[in-house]
């Protein structure tokens, strides 16, 4: 078994499409964790200057013609000061592992780590059935339940060590940047950040397995892309016109698994109109937890029967 | 060489693959009983969509059976196939690798992949006359370097059965004459070789035996000399035919007008001319050729494409 994980292995590093893909897997997370650093950094004394010029110019225009900013002209210069002032308060909002984890980088590049893995699993795989060359490999192993699982290993493997080291690089970046800029952080704000990444590895190596499972089925890129491509669009839309709960929305659960629980909406039933809710009155509550295990179980499921499936598919369908 | 009690590589009993598609059902291979013995070279004949293809696929667990029992060396496939593949080689229809790697790469992780050294990977590039391009592309490759390739990848595991559907395709007539020489090399060597080709001439001259199928079904099968049949037809060339003519019908023989003579006593027929004085220059067998006999067999049986 090792053996046949090994050609796989060696199979999947000379394509050069799949290394591609991962190549972008570890360069976009890189730009993203870029480009935050770049927006959150302090003001410089120019850029400092440049906002007090600013400021000045806009009070300036706000004296002159006091009622385009809806002044009386009596108190024109008093309150044009006070006006202008929040608009220029001359600040960026400084870097926060807490903040990219809630609604910032943080799910980005989880998003980029499973897209990009995923096509990856659907590339190696697809190209075999592509070229037809799969049919010579189980001529050489005719066992097809370790040619599956070969691959599957060498897929999952990839994917979740570039997911890991990416995930762990971005949040170790972030962290090291923030205490370059003294900026003060809560205790264990590195682990948390360090065990969403590892969360979002998790979830991506699965996307891949899952990427792969699906082509080893249709026998297809082609094919599996097109069906992903229709459940992201069509998926949420269906569950939202059906009426279905939001916490079956996929996205729903990708947070719910990424960010250790997320909250979800619910209608409260009629009966809780005009009623005073009181603590504990959970049957009221607009929104609701959704939990890790929820989401775990939500995509491990779909995983499982995905895997399930292309295993049976893979074992009796004759080979082209 | 083989397992088998039967002394036969290859066993089929009523065998059968039926296609399920929109326009209905479609049997490729119909109760086919199939026996190939160990050592020579077999040759597996049929017009296009008689089901050879399809019959190699399931040998070679590719494809399900739809009925009947297969055997290699002896053992159930494809239950058993794991245990027997490795003593297995086959080029299926055309040669099928990853068109971005090199010939190299692409027979390093199929040797790589049975646990053969790196040495047997040279060993076969040598073999099929590919050294020096071994390292280009798969996709730069014409189709008789495809060909080649394949057949590498064959000697890769050391057969004892080598499996070939159509193994001259696209090779200039020296790649074929090498082809040919490297199968009667490794049929004289003691591996058995299924030989699927539409060459007839080809396979007469390399079979030791061979088998015709049409439509799915077994229409002839056994050693060539046995399928040609023996000769029973002679050209008789004499000074004077007429004068022959006349002592052969005399003496109880057929004569046509091209002077060939339907008779298994050639001795008996240069006894009655020699006892008239009438001396042969000429008395030749005449042979049907395999061609004639698979025409013969398979007339009306040609449908679209191979299955």
């Amino acid at each position: 078994m090792m053996r046949l994980v090994g050609v796989e292995l060696t199979r999947l590093r000379w394509r050069r499409a799949v290394l591609a893909l991962v190549l972008l897997a570890i360069v976009v997370p890189a730009l993203i964790a870029a480009s935050r650093i770049w927006a959150t950094r302090p003001l410089s004394q120019d850029e400092l200057d440049d906002v007090a010029s600013m400021k000045a110019e806009e009070v300036a225009r706000c004296v002159e013609h006091p009622r385009q900013y809806g002044i009386p002209k009596a108190h024109a210069e008093e309150q044009c000061e006070d006006l202008v002032r929040g608009w220029y308060y001359g600040a960026r909002q400084p870097l926060s592992l807490s903040r990219e984890r809630r609604e910032g980088s943080g799910i980005g590049v989880v998003a980029v780590l499973t897209a990009f893995l995923l096509l990856a699993g659907t590339t190696f795989v697809g190209h075999d059935w592509n070229t037809g060359s799969m049919s010579n490999q189980l001529l050489f192993e005719a066992r097809r339940g370790r040619v599956w699982t070969a691959k599957a290993v060498a897929v999952t493997g990839v994917a979740l060590a570039v997911s890991a080291v990416v995930s762990t690089a971005f949040w170790l970046t972030m962290w090291s940047t923030m205490r370059a800029r003294d900026i003060p952080m809560l205790d264990g704000a590195l682990g948390d950040s360090l065990a969403f990444g590892l969360r979002g590895a998790l979830f991506a190596a699965a996307a891949a397995l899952g990427g792969y499972a699906l082509t080893m089925l249709f026998r297809s890129t082609v094919a599996t892309v097109g069906v992903l491509f229709g459940v992201a669009l069509a998926g949420g839309i269906i569950i939202s016109v059906l009426g279905i709960g939001d916490q079956w929305q996929p996205q729903k659960n990708v947070s719910a698994i990424v960010k250790n629980g997320t909250l979800y909406y619910v209608q409260p039933p009629p009966s809780c109109e005009g009623r005073v809710i009181e603590p504990g009155d959970d049957e009221c509550l607009g929104e609701r937890e959704l939990p890790l295990w929820r989401g775990a179980t939500y995509y491990g499921l779909a995983l499982v029967a995905t895997a399930g499936a292309s295993v049976v598919s893979f074992r009796r369908r004759d080979v082209p | 060489m083989t397992d088998s009690p039967g002394g036969y590589v290859i066993e089929t009993s009523g065998l059968r693959k039926e296609f399920r598609s929109r326009r209905g059902l479609r049997v490729a291979v119909a109760d086919l009983d199939l026996a190939v013995p160990a050592g020579g070279v077999h040759g597996f004949l049929g017009p296009n969509g008689s089901g050879k293809t399809t019959t190699i696929r399931m040998l070679l667990g590719l494809a399900r059976a739809t009925a009947g029992t297969m055997r290699l060396f002896g053992e159930p496939v494809p239950n058993r196939l794991p245990a027997v593949i490795g003593r297995v080689g086959a080029v299926v229809e055309s040669p099928k690798f990853s068109p971005h790697f090199s010939g190299r790469q692409n027979l390093t992780l199929l040797a790589r992949s049975i646990g053969a050294p790196a040495s047997r990977v040279d060993a076969a590039v040598d073999t099929v006359g590919l050294t020096g391009r071994d390292r280009d592309r798969y996709k730069s490759y014409s189709l008789g370097m495809k060909q080649r390739l394949a057949i590498a990848a064959t000697l890769l595991k050391d057969p004892s059965l080598l499996i070939l559907d159509e193994p001259t395709n696209g090779l200039d007539p020296a790649g074929i004459r090498e082809i040919r020489d490297t199968i009667r090399g490794l049929g004289e060597a003691g591996v058995t070789v299924l030989l699927s080709s539409h060459i007839l001439a080809e396979v007469q001259q390399v079979c030791t035996s061979a088998t015709i199928i049409g439509q799915g079904r077994m229409l002839a099968s056994g050693r060539v000399d046995e399928l040609v049949g023996a000769s029973t037809a002679y050209r008789v060339g004499v000074p004077d035919p007429v004068a022959a003519r006349r002592v052969l019908a005399e003496a109880g023989f057929t004569v046509s007008a091209e002077m060939l003579v339907e008779t298994d006593r050639p001795a008996d027929l240069t006894q009655a001319l020699g006892a008239a004085g009438i001396w042969l220059n000429e008395l030749t067998p005449v042979r049907r050729d395999l061609e004639a006999v698979f025409l013969e067999l398979t007339a009306g049986t040609e449908l679209g494409g191979d299955a």
